[in-house]
């Protein structure tokens, strides 16, 4: 390692140029931070150096509410914890925007891109973390498995190089470079992660910074906008999609799962559970606008879909979520009699419904649980009993007591055994829960039904 | 090349300001460079964009009437607009923007609560105000894109979005906001907006498969005052 004296002078001119030039904040704070990395691949401790004070010397942005995203952040770490890696996404996000100086925070942000593998995205945050804290050894080590994740194996290197370099602790840092190289699952993650490991041994001396995070500098060259709450009305109609669904849904299917439910819970809240990730929300748009929304239910293995006719007569384009699976569909088979439609999705190698073939007077009395997305909220469970048993134009229905709405409209009414013994279709505005769905036994008949694909059963006898 | 076809480009727009109708009032021509601003951004067109900024930086800006009194007003309004009290609110800010209407905050302020009451073409008109005293002013841009993504104006609202980023104090906060309007914006017009601004300035975003919905589809206290919110609209029968 030698002193790079023309690297200083590089740094002196390019960094009057990058200043001096239409660079966007980005641009300005990329270059530094490619620099850095570039100056690690060649063991320059001088040039990586240089290039931080240049780093450091960038304007700060104007400090945000800290008040307003400490609380934030730690609800998303509490996400992040329970692998809830979407809401996490949300919540540091709200937090970023609260508070956008601070390092923590940001690097949250970018540690939670990288699990969603989203690693533009992550790459970004990660580069803006290290212009608040260049020293931010454990955003330097998500860059390296970013870039590793990318395929540049290079790159990756120079950021584990830069970990290393700027870690508090530095056999610990050693420790889960050490793990990277064995087993993380991308071979240039696990390469660069080995190469930075041979390369600390001989030529890095680690330098924590006694100051990680530099205080919030304000730039005279920003525009004046004053703090002004009505940004924070970003919020005004953005949603947060919430995501209550349990992962550890028990399948219908396997005879013992309901053995592993809970004593405790009722048979509510069991359908419930096993149900849900079952059930589906269609919304279907139209010349690029969102049109209807429904319900649905997945009756085979290879993601296949069953809704109504009406749910998506008008579509363009067909989307629907699962539980937590999300996917595009295509229309497989329809039927305007009855009011039935197959849906081809993605959503291979989950937990199917099973219809239930029984139509006769013993259901009249039993208990019914519906679930579905009225109005568009999502996953709306409802209970009550089958009130009769109805044929409507050739169409066998099952009337029920559950209240159902627009939104139900193709979801799944299930007995308490779990097995699907409707589709909800209509209901009769003029009384009160005089409900509608087409009998399971009608489906089975109508050529939706593929023996080979989708399941039912008989009626059980209730204890 | 670029550079010297953007140096004529300024005196072309001054003459363009002149064979604007002779009875068009300054607030007129100012509403003309808003929505050259707006069309141009679209079109990520930097140079034009810059031109049309400096014309309208050079046109004439209101006097105060009565700074003072407008001040005290538009404390009030903001105050009453925290509260949540619209009405009220609107006519307090109304009351500062007449008494000084070279203040920015006053106007922004009140085109902010003609869009909360939902008075969308007042709301316009104030927000253009606004960025006619201030063309940088990344909220005033921000809500302005609000306004015509209820107006279903999707183009404006890509223009008005990439205006917010453009002038965005920290640029990396507003690519989030950006992004997340373009995941989680129930309302198509603004969150296919947000997505257009994104890919307009060649910055990533996951578009979601399943477009979002609203998490509180028009419920509200039996015995408040029914209004007319996006989250109905995009409630589908």
């Amino acid at each position: 390692m030698k002193p790079s004296w023309a690297v200083l002078v590089l740094v002196v001119g390019l960094s009057h140029l990058a200043s001096a030039g239409a660079a966007s904040p980005y641009e300005t704070i990329n270059y530094h931070v490619q620099q850095m990395i570039a100056q690690a691949v060649s063991s320059d401790s001088t040039g990586v150096q240089a290039f931080r004070e240049q780093l450091e010397n960038l304007p700060r942005p104007k400090a945000g509410d800290s008040a307003k995203a400490r609380p934030l952040q730690q609800r998303g770490l509490e996400q992040l914890t329970r692998n809830a890696l979407k809401e996490a996404l949300a919540t540091f996000r709200q937090a970023f925007i609260a508070d956008p100086t601070d390092p923590e925070i940001a690097s949250q942000l970018a540690r939670t891109y990288l699990r969603l593998e989203r690693f533009k995205e992550a790459e970004r945050l990660s580069i803006y973390t290290l212009s608040l804290a260049p020293t931010h050894a454990i955003t330097w080590l998500g860059l390296g498995e970013i870039y590793g994740q990318m395929g540049d194996a290079s790159r990756a290197g120079g950021a584990f190089a830069n970990a290393y370099r700027f870690a508090s602790d530095p056999p610990q840092l050693t420790e889960r470079l050490r793990q990277l190289a064995t087993i993380h699952p991308t071979e240039a993650v696990r390469a660069s992660a080995q190469q930075a490991l041979q390369t600390i041994k001989t030529t890095i001396t680690p330098q924590p910074s006694a100051a990680p995070v530099l205080a919030p500098k304000t730039s005279p060259a920003t525009s004046a906008v004053p703090p002004d709450p009505t940004i924070a009305d970003t919020a005004v109609t953005a949603t947060h999609p919430t995501e209550p669904f349990p992962n550890n849904a028990i399948p219908l299917s396997a005879p013992s799962a309901s053995t592993q439910e809970p004593n405790t819970a009722n048979p509510g809240q069991r359908i419930y559970r096993q149900s849900i990730p079952r059930t589906c929300l269609i919304v279907t748009s139209r010349n690029g606008k969102t049109d209807n929304l429904g319900s649905g239910l997945l009756v085979s293995a290879d993601g296949l879909v069953i809704t109504n006719d009406h749910v998506i007569e008008k579509a363009d384009n067909l989307a629907v979520k699962c539980g937590e699976r999300e996917s595009t569909a295509s229309v497989r088979k329809r039927s305007k009699q009855p009011d039935l439609a197959l849906l081809a999705t993605s959503l291979k190698n989950g937990e199917s419904f099973i219809f239930n073939e029984a139509y006769s007077q013993d259901l009249i009395g039993r208990d019914v649980f519906v679930i579905g997305n009225p109005y568009g909220l999502e996953g709306t469970f409802s209970t009550g009993v089958i009130s009769g048993l109805r044929e409507i134009d050739g169409v066998r229905y099952i009337q029920i007591s559950a209240p159902i709405s627009p939104g139900n409209s193709g979801g799944p009414v299930i007995l308490q055994d779990g097995t699907v013994i409707g589709i909800a279709a209509m209901v009769l505005k003029k009384g009160q829960n005089l409900n509608f769905a087409i009998a399971s036994s009608e489906v089975i008949v109508s050529g939706l039904f593929d023996p080979a694909r989708m399941q039912s059963r008989p009626l059980v006898k209730e204890p | 090349m670029y550079n010297t076809l953007c140096v004529a480009l300024v005196p072309l727009l001054a003459i363009g300001a002149g064979v604007l109708p002779a009875s068009a009032q300054t607030t007129d021509q100012n509403r003309y460079y808003i929505q050259q601003m707006i069309e141009l951004a679209a079109n990520n067109d930097e140079h034009g964009l810059t031109a049309t900024q400096q014309v309208l930086a050079q046109s004439p800006k209101p006097q105060p009437k009565d700074a003072v009194g407008a001040r005290a007003a538009f404390e009030r309004g903001r105050a009453l607009l925290e509260q949540d009290q619209l009405d009220a609110a609107l006519t307090a800010l109304r009351q500062a923007s007449q008494s000084d209407p070279s203040n920015v905050e006053a106007l922004n302020y009140l085109g902010l609560a003609y869009r909360k009451l939902n008075r969308l073409p007042e709301a316009e008109a104030a927000l253009q105000q606004t960025l006619a005293l201030e063309p940088t002013r990344a909220v005033a841009w921000f809500q302005l894109a609000q306004v015509y993504g209820l107006q279903n104006d999707t183009r404006r609202a890509v223009g008005a979005l990439a205006n917010t980023y453009r002038f965005a104090e920290n640029p990396m906060r507003a690519e989030e906001i950006l992004r997340n309007i373009a995941e989680n914006e129930a309302a198509d017009t603004l969150r296919n907006a947000a997505l257009d601004t994104l890919r307009l300035y060649k910055l990533p975003v996951a578009t979601p498969i399943v477009p979002p919905l609203p998490t509180n589809p028009g419920i509200r206290p039996l015995n408040s005052r029914s209004r007319s919110t996006q989250a109905q609209r995009s409630a589908a029968s």
